[in-house]
């Protein structure tokens, strides 16, 4: 048997202290980011009203199955999908679009920057205020410009079809800043020697961004369509404002169906299982898209 | 300078004593938080006897402001879960079903003398009275009246184009038919060009006026009690033959309404009248003031009770009971706004004294003909006092408002609004159907249907027994044996 060294021992007690330091911290974090997940999981299996005040009864699976089976869950997803798919698929080509005008440093391409990027700072609440005003059906130039052209009057924020042609506009609109500001971000950080090597080989605009730029900022691309994808499905100030989510629930959105659930009925346990529903739903979604972005990237390889 | 000072304390004592004598009762050490929707309406109003109430008392008024539509969840939670946050809540009247188990009773001696019957009965015996106890103050008098334009409907030309296209006298509408009459008649016309305007708009305080149109075919004084639910089994009426004429009726007035009413809530139908563009509009009572006092109509403000009908549905014998007369069945939407001092408040005898001081005649009197207050009358007092109102209204004006308000409370048919726990739940169902029907989504029995058996549901859920003892106290039913 070898004598044990002082050094090695000095060892172990360190390595057996920092038990004491990590642990607490470990606990702490799980205990914060984890308990509110598993006390809003527990309450989505209970009856829960706090209006009027009824005590909480175990449901099991009731919650998730009448949510499933409601048709307004169902069309709350299909009109977020909309919104999200067409909006996120117009920022994106917008922005690129903008981002690579910018790039090239056209005239006054400092103030572009700037403006481009103000309706980002605008919170969705005043940007939904503005847009309730531009199309509103009497007094918004949206339809002075139609009646221009002989057009009756337009109710935008009436009528499903355009009430959510409304609600893309406006998310384009409040949203292209974003890409246009990762964009530009991506193109500035590319490497010029490769561009220069096209433009000494002659290859032409359009090839030098299908076979290089494209490709290049495809990674990125997909991370800023993600993000605006994540971020669009929580969408609920700008439908509550303009529409309130009518006729009828023709605009709701999961979210605020979920608002809706929680702060009119009160309904806690339904509130809680449609929170999950929606996590749910957006890890569908986002994992469809990053399977459909996986094979488009092995193409390019 | 120590003795100056002590000379100068000793000289200040009896002056401070002095002020402490004057404060009426002494609450010098009280503070009371007031809670209330976003000002200036009802908040302004609590601020100006806030400020009455401290120089009488020596006591301290903190608002605490929240927007509306945030207000039902943060008292319902500071209520329940008895955190003591406010002293005082002003809220509607609608609400006191769920608040009514946090509250306490108002002191017996606010209950009795000429400031308590000078407040007329229908909010002093039934929108202030739960289970028979008095757990709320009226601070603002609120319902439906029809707002019309007197140089249109009083117009010579006018009265004989009318006359001759359908065959009766032009003015003030007693009955829906006549109502849709005038407003087809002015859509469009040379003088206006819209007929009316009502608000639509989810969200935008819509269901109150498809009750309004619902009183009057529903309300009937053959089944009292029975116009949202039966009394007595507690089983949803809202997909009755009434509530479809009522859905009907008001579906057709978007013909008679701007275009895009179906996004129009009542802030939007205030202005299309003050404005001139509409000859009428069903509101409460701010559409007149706004008439009156900024619009382009002003000294053409008229007010009448909301039209009725001579046929009404009584769903005991499922048939329509017809009447000689129109039968006026005035609703009142909303009911006004309320105080109520919650019982985990330990300032109760100061935050009673406060809500006596907001709604005591001088005050309150004050109060309604102020602007952006948004108090309406509620006293005889308030009713009487015509002069009162010349900063306002010119006399005519004055006393076809004051008379529309105070015919509508003395109506023997008068309609109380909806008042049940859960009422939010009813009327999210309520609004997202309606929305359907008004937009042509489904047909309007359909939607009425579905919200019949969704409120039958969420009666099971709440408890069946427990939602028909609270309707009953309501619609001020007696207790069932």
């Amino acid at each position: 048997m070898y004598p044990v060294r002082y050094e090695d021992m000095v060892l172990t007690k360190i390595l057996e202290s920092k038990h004491l330091f990590i642990w607490p911290a470990f606990l702490t974090v799980l205990i914060v980011s984890l308990f509110p997940l598993v006390y809003a999981l527990i309450v989505s299996f209970q009856s829960i009203r706090l209006v009027p005040p009824i005590p909480p009864r175990f449901v099991g699976l009731d919650n998730y199955a009448e949510i499933v089976s409601s048709a307004r869950f169902w069309g709350s997803i299909t009109t977020t999908a909309i919104i999200v798919c067409i909006s996120v698929f117009l920022q994106y080509v917008i922005g690129f679009t903008l981002a690579l005008t910018l790039h090239h440093n056209v005239r006054g391409a400092s103030l572009y920057r700037v403006v481009f990027l103000l309706p980002m700072f605008l919170a969705p609440v005043c940007v939904a205020l503005i847009a309730k005003m531009l199309f509103h059906p009497v007094l918004g130039p949206v339809n002075d410009l139609f009646t221009i052209f002989g057009s009756p009057n337009i109710s935008f924020l009436t009528v499903p079809p355009l009430a959510i042609a409304v609600l893309v506009i406006v998310e384009t609109w409040q949203w292209t800043p974003f890409v246009v500001l990762l964009m530009l971000a991506g193109l500035q950080g590319l490497p010029s020697d490769v561009f220069e090597a096209a433009r000494v080989d002659n290859i032409s605009i359009w090839r030098r961004f299908r076979d290089i730029t494209f490709p290049m900022l495809l990674p990125l691309s997909i991370a800023v369509i993600f993000i605006r994808m994540i971020e669009g499905f929580k969408i609920v100030d700008t439908v509550f404002i303009l529409t309130g989510g009518g006729p009828g629930t023709s605009t709701e959105t999961l979210t605020l169906f979920a608002y809706n659930e929680g702060f009119k009925k009160f309904n806690m346990g339904m509130t809680s299982a449609l929170s999950f529903m929606f996590l749910i739903v957006v890890i569908v979604f986002g994992s469809v898209y990053l399977a459909a972005a996986q094979r488009i990237v092995r193409r390019y390889k | 300078m120590k003795k100056l000072q002590k000379l100068m304390t000793l000289a200040l004592f009896p002056m401070a004593s002095v002020a402490h004598a004057e404060c009426v009762p002494d609450y010098s050490d009280v503070t009371l938080t007031v809670s209330t929707q976003n000002g200036p309406y009802i908040a302004s109003a609590l601020r100006t006897a806030g400020d009455s109430w401290e120089k009488r008392t020596c006591g301290t008024v903190k608002i605490v402001e929240f927007p509306f539509g945030e207000l039902f969840p943060k008292f319902v939670t500071a209520l329940s879960q008895k955190t003591g946050d406010f002293d005082v809540i002003g809220f509607i009247p609608a609400w006191v079903p769920d608040f009514a188990a946090y509250l306490s009773i108002m002191p017996a001696e606010m209950q009795s003398g000429d400031d308590w019957d000078d407040i007329h009965p229908v909010y002093r015996e039934r929108l202030m009275s739960w289970d028979g106890e008095i757990k709320s103050a009226t601070m603002d008098g609120d319902m439906h009246m029809l707002n019309y334009r007197a140089d249109l409907m009083e117009d010579q030309a006018n009265k004989d184009a009318f006359k001759k296209k359908y065959g009766y006298e032009l003015a003030a509408p007693v009955t829906w038919d006549q109502y849709y009459d005038i407003a087809e008649f002015f859509t469009g016309s040379k003088a206006v060009d819209y007929g009316t305007a009502e608000a639509y708009a989810r969200g935008g305080q819509q269901f109150w006026y498809f009750f309004s149109h619902a009183a009057s075919y529903t309300n009937n004084p053959n089944t009292p009690g029975a116009m949202f639910f039966d009394p007595v089994t507690m089983d949803a009426q809202i997909n009755n033959a009434g509530w479809l004429k009522a859905l009907e009726d008001y579906k057709r007035g978007l013909d008679f309404n701007p275009p895009g009413a179906l996004n129009n809530g009542s802030g939007d139908v205030r202005p299309l009248y003050a404005g001139g563009t509409v000859a009428m509009n069903i509101d409460w009572a701010d559409s007149g003031v706004l008439g009156a006092s900024e619009g382009s109509i002003a000294g053409n403000v008229r007010t009448a009770v909301l039209p009725g009908s001579t046929t009404l549905w009584n769903s005991k014998s499922d048939q329509w009971d017809s009447f000689d007369e129109p039968v006026a069945s005035p609703f009142l939407a909303f009911g006004g706004w309320q105080l109520a001092v919650p019982a985990d408040s330990t300032k109760q005898e100061a935050a009673w004294s406060y809500v006596a001081e907001v709604t005591s005649p001088k005050v309150s009197g004050k109060a309604i003909v102020t602007s952006n207050t948004g108090i309406n009358p509620y006293r005889f007092s308030h009713y009487e006092k015509l002069d009162t109102w010349t900063s306002v209204f010119t006399e005519e004006e004055a006393k076809s408002y004051l008379g529309a308000q105070r015919a509508s409370l003395d109506s023997p048919n008068v309609a109380l609004d909806l008042r049940l726990p859960g009422f939010f739940s009813y009327t999210e169902i309520l609004e997202i159907e309606l929305s359907k029907a008004l937009a042509g989504q489904v047909e309007p029995q359909e939607a009425l249907n579905t919200i019949a058996a969704e409120w039958n549901k969420l009666t099971d859920e709440f408890g069946r027994e427990k939602q028909l003892a609270a309707y009953r106290s309501a619609m001020g039913l007696p207790p069932l044996d």
